[in-house]
Formats: structure tokens, sequence, C-alpha cells
């Protein structure tokens, strides 16, 4: 039995979305992986907040100054703001200028 | 703190694979293999398909970076995580009903693991190619007899413990590292083969092609919904156990969210391509569940050529894919006992692995006992134990608070706002609904007692489990007092 045009787009569709999606989802973590530890091994640190992660954390602390977990969202801003002017290479995609920008809350 | 001395006494996981190959391990069971191939050719194919994988996007993969996030955050298990989140323990009972369910679920999944080892052990033997060899009179010997349906269910659980005795690097990701790898290579080869007999297509024709009257059929909705929550595990405690042995600078969205439900339902797609076109090829019913796994399929190997290694890689293949899970479910309850208790871990092993054997006896021994438990906790349980961890990050932690401090954190891809409405909202009413979808249709069928009987267990069990859990004294939480906070 053929199967339709339209079966074939469904299974075609089904096989790009949930193989190419999961090997894709494999791969970067892979690499992202392999990316961190060398950067652990060389560095002894790394950057924990993407800029766009920080600056939800920045918004979150600045709206929520009297949360119960707002100290500890602080303190994990200041970490990843010292470590990034410690470190020579980020592991996200942070510029020169915005790592000078950062300042500690 | 260096990453040197931010290793802490709790274990964690050696490299990221085998993280994300427990994970997959653990989600990816006898109900991917057996189960959604028929439940798509039933519910309208490709439609059936497309929905599914619209609300594995729309609610299982956000659920699961909810449910992996909270472990790696509190460095707990299950009543360890409850009780850092409530502060308190006056409702840190919910934590016990989670684990409570888990147990239950692994008592009436261990004989079906057992059955799984028999069938991958006579493929070996082979039993299935001998002449005169009959499926179904071979299937009723087996299930009918309480020696070998006890007898692998005490195999099983004898095995998981084994495993769990050596921890989670050297115990469960060591063996998952192999077996799932194992499980996606023989379905591969066993679907090029499917597709290449004649007659095969008419499999794969009965699965994709859409039928779009479904589309708006409430009942092809609610089947995707349930196959799209329950064969990702989401909040069964799994995901969070699994993710608070991950190490801190591990990633939590990309591989405990989105590779968990893409992984494990590419393979429940795998399975559609090895298991349907040698079904229609050989004329088998599509719908025969179980049986068709245990007495069509061992019929049609035979007829193969290369039949036996076809079979020992399917039957070892399905037995790894239902181990795997068995040594999660089971490790959730382990994880607890350990931090919960002054037990050591091989202490908490042999207590949980005895305690799920001596409660798994009914099943293995009466398959209707095995399916009223299914029933009960299929329907009420596990939305009820989804319910309470997806409602402590959406109700009591925040999902804002919960994404920006932790989600986000060392994350590969980056998480939005979207989210937040997500686990706040859908989830917790999703699950509700299914509660109330459960009960409303079994109302004038024969499962109505069982259904009532179901919901004033689930009721008892949680006023139970907050009761028990209000006069127990604090744990020692062994391991989470020396977990450190901070970064790398």
């Amino acid at each position: 039995m053929a199967l339709s045009l339209t079966t074939w787009v469904v299974m075609l569709l089904m096989m790009a979305v949930l193989w190419g999606g999961g090997t894709a989802a494999i791969w970067r973590s892979m690499h992202d992986e392999d990316r961190k530890l060398d950067l652990i091994r060389d560095q002894g640190k790394i950057d924990t907040y993407s800029p766009r992660a920080m600056a939800d954390l920045r918004e979150w602390v600045q709206a929520n100054p009297a949360d119960p977990y707002a100290d500890e969202a602080r303190e994990r801003y200041n970490e990843c703001v010292e470590t990034l002017r410690e470190i020579d290479e980020p592991f996200y995609d942070w510029s020169d200028d915005e790592i000078e920008e950062l300042e500690r809350l | 703190m260096s990453e040197a001395s931010a290793r802490t006494a709790r274990e964690e996981w050696g490299t990221r694979f085998g993280f994300l190959m427990a994970m997959l391990g653990a989600m990816v069971g006898a109900g991917n293999i057996w189960r959604m191939p028929y439940t798509t050719g039933q519910n309208g194919g490709g439609v059936f398909l497309i929905a599914y994988v619209l609300l594995l996007f729309v609610i299982a993969i956000p659920g699961l970076m909810a449910e992996t996030m909270l472990g790696r955050y509190t460095q707990r298990g299950v009543i360890g995580s409850f009780r850092q989140i409530l502060g308190d323990k006056r409702y840190a009972g919910l934590a016990l009903v989670v684990v409570v369910v888990n147990v239950a679920l692994m008592s009436y999944y261990a004989p079906i693991i057992g059955q799984s080892m028999y069938y991958a052990g006579h493929s070996l033997l082979p039993t299935f190619f001998q002449s005169g060899f009959e499926a179904t009179p071979f299937w009723n010997s087996f299930s009918g007899s309480p020696l070998l349906t006890i007898g692998t269910h005490t195999v099983v659980m004898a095995t998981i413990a084994v495993v769990l005795t050596f921890g989670i690097k050297k115990g469960i990701e060591r063996v998952v590292k192999y077996m799932i790898p194992f499980l996606i290579l023989s379905l591969i080869a066993i679907s090029i083969r499917g597709v290449t007999l004649s007659g095969g297509m008419d499999g794969l024709a009965f699965v994709f092609t859409p039928d779009w009257s479904y589309l708006f059929r409430g009942d092809m909705w609610v089947a995707a919904l349930g196959q799209a929550l329950f064969s990702t595990g989401l909040g069964w405690g799994i995901a969070l156990t699994y993710g608070s042995y991950l190490r801190k600078h591990d990633d939590v969205a990309l591989g405990g969210g989105v590779f968990t439900a893409l992984g494990n339902t590419a393979i429940g797609l795998l399975a559609i391509f090895a298991v349907f076109p040698v079904v229609f090829a050989f004329g088998l019913e599509p719908t025969a569940g179980a049986n068709l796994m245990f007495i069509s399929l061992v019929q049609v190997f035979p007829q193969l050529v290369g039949g036996q290694l076809w079979a020992i890689m399917f039957f070892f293949g399905f037995f790894f894919a239902t181990f795997s899970s068995g040594l999660a479910i089971t490790e959730v309850g382990v994880t607890t006992i350990a931090e919960q208790t002054r037990l050591s871990r091989n202490q908490s092993v042999l207590t949980v692995s005895g305690a799920i054997w001596l409660l798994g006896l009914p099943s293995a021994y009466s398959s209707s006992f095995l399916g009223s438990m299914d029933y009960i906790f299929g329907n009420f349980g596990l939305p009820l134990a989804t319910l309470a961890i997806i409602g402590l990050i959406g109700w009591k932690l925040g999902p804002e608070r919960a994404r920006v401090l932790d989600l986000n954190r060392n994350s590969d891809i980056y998480v939005g706002s979207w989210w937040d409405g997500i686990i706040k909202y859908v989830i917790p009413s999703v699950m509700i609904f299914i509660i109330g979808y459960g009960a409303y249709t079994s109302v004038g069928t024969g499962d109505q007692t069982l259904m009532i009987g179901g919901i004033a267990l689930m009721a008892v069990l949680t006023a139970a489990s907050i009761a028990v859990m209000r006069v127990l004294p604090d744990s020692s939480d062994r391991d989470a007092v020396t977990a450190p906070k901070g970064g790398d």
C-alpha cells in the first residue's frame, strides 16, 4: 500500500520534530557540557547566567527587595558579576561592554 | 567557592550523558512500546500525533523543567524538597503522598518488568524457535503460574536492589549508559527490517494517516493529554530525584525538560516504526496491548530471516526499557528514605525494595489485581502526585522566582516568562481535569466501584500522610546539611 501525501507529510514532520529535536537537544547539551568543563578546568569557575537571565534576575530583585528569596537571588547575582569580572572567557555570550556595565546589587 | 570544594557528600551524576540516558531510561517504559502505537492508530492517527506533540511542548516539557529544577535547587529528595520549600512540616505530608504513589506504582510495574525479563531470557534459549512452540499456551503457562510470576517479580526486585546499592554513578548511570543506546539501536534495526516487509507500509498508514474528524473530538485530546503527561513521567518525583543529583554547573531546562520529553517520544515513534509494520505485515491485531508483545510477536519472529536475532534485540530492548524505569521509580523511595531516616543507602535500598516486593505480591499473583491498581493509581494517584509537585512550585515557590533564580541558572537555553503561567495555572488545572474526567467517565460503568474506592483511597492517603508528617520529628537530612549554596 502506497502512503498518501498527507501521511508522508505527517510522518516526516513527526520524525523531524521528535528525532531532529531530540538529536539537536542532546548534541547541544553534550557540546555545552564539554565547553563548561573546559572553562572550569582552565579558569576554576564559569559565569552562571546569560545576559537575558541576569537581566531577569536583576529586575526581579529590584521589584521584590523584601522577598524571602531576595538575599539568595542577590547573592547569586553578585557572584555571577564577580565571576564575569575575574574570568577571561565567559560561557555565555557576554560582551566586554555588558560586563563593564554590570554592578553588584 | 571552587569546583573542588563545592563537591558535597551527596553523590552526583558522573557525566551529562549518564544523566540524559538515566532520564530517558526512566521515562521510556512499556507504555512507549505497546501503548503509544495503538493509541495513535485508534485516535485519528496523524491528528493524534500532532495533538500529542503540541501538548508535549505546552505541558510536559515545561512541567519536566520545573520538576528537575526543584530537585537541582534543593539537592534533596521528594520529602526534603517539600520541607525546604514549605518551610514547615504541616503540609509536607503531600510529599509522602508522592512517595507512596511511587511505591504503589512500582509494586505493580515490577511484575510487568518480570514478564519482559522472562521473555528476554526465553529469546536467548531460544524457546520461541523450537518445533511445537505455541505462543498462547506458553503465555498462559507463565501468567497462570504463581511460581513463575512471583519468581520473576522477586528476581526483578532483587536485581534492581543490587544495582541501586552501587549508587547513582556506579549503579544507575553505569547500567543505563549501555541499556538505552542498546534499546534505541535495536528499535532502529527492527524498524528497518519492519518497513521493508511486504505489507509493512500498511502499519505506517494506520498510524500516520490523519483522520481530521478527530480534531474536534474531546476524547482524542484527552487520550493525547494522558499519553503526553504519563509517558513522560511528569510529576512522579523521578525528575525531582534525578535532578537532585545534578552537578551545579549542569543545565536543567534543555536536558531535564526538552531532551527528556522529545527523546522519550522519539523512542515511542521508533517503537511505532518497529512494531506496526510487523503487525500489519503478519495480520496481527494492533490493539492487543500486552498480548501483542507476548503472544502475537513471538509467533512472528520465527518467520523472519534471522528471527532469533530480531527476537533477542526486541525483547532485551523491551526489558531494558522497563527495567530502567523500574530503577528510577524505586530510586525515588530510596533517596527519600536515605535522607529522612538514619538508614544507610544500602539499608534504604533493602527497605524500599523489600516493601515494593511485598506490596507487589498480589499484582504478581493476580492480573486482575494488577489492573485494578493500574486503574486507581493511573487515574487518581499519579495526577494527585503531579498536582502536589507542580503545585508546590507554582503556588508556593512561585514560578517566576523559580525561573529567574534557578531554572535559567547554568541553563543551555533561556526560558522566558511564558513558562510561569503554565506552571501556575495550566498544569494544575489539567491535573484536576484528569482526576474529574477519570471519575466522570467511570460513572455507570463496571469501574464505578473501583473509582469510588480509588478516590476514597486517595483522600485517606492524603489525610494520613499529612497527619503522619506532622507527628514525625524532623529528619536528619544528612546530605542536605552538607549541601552548600552558591555558585561554581
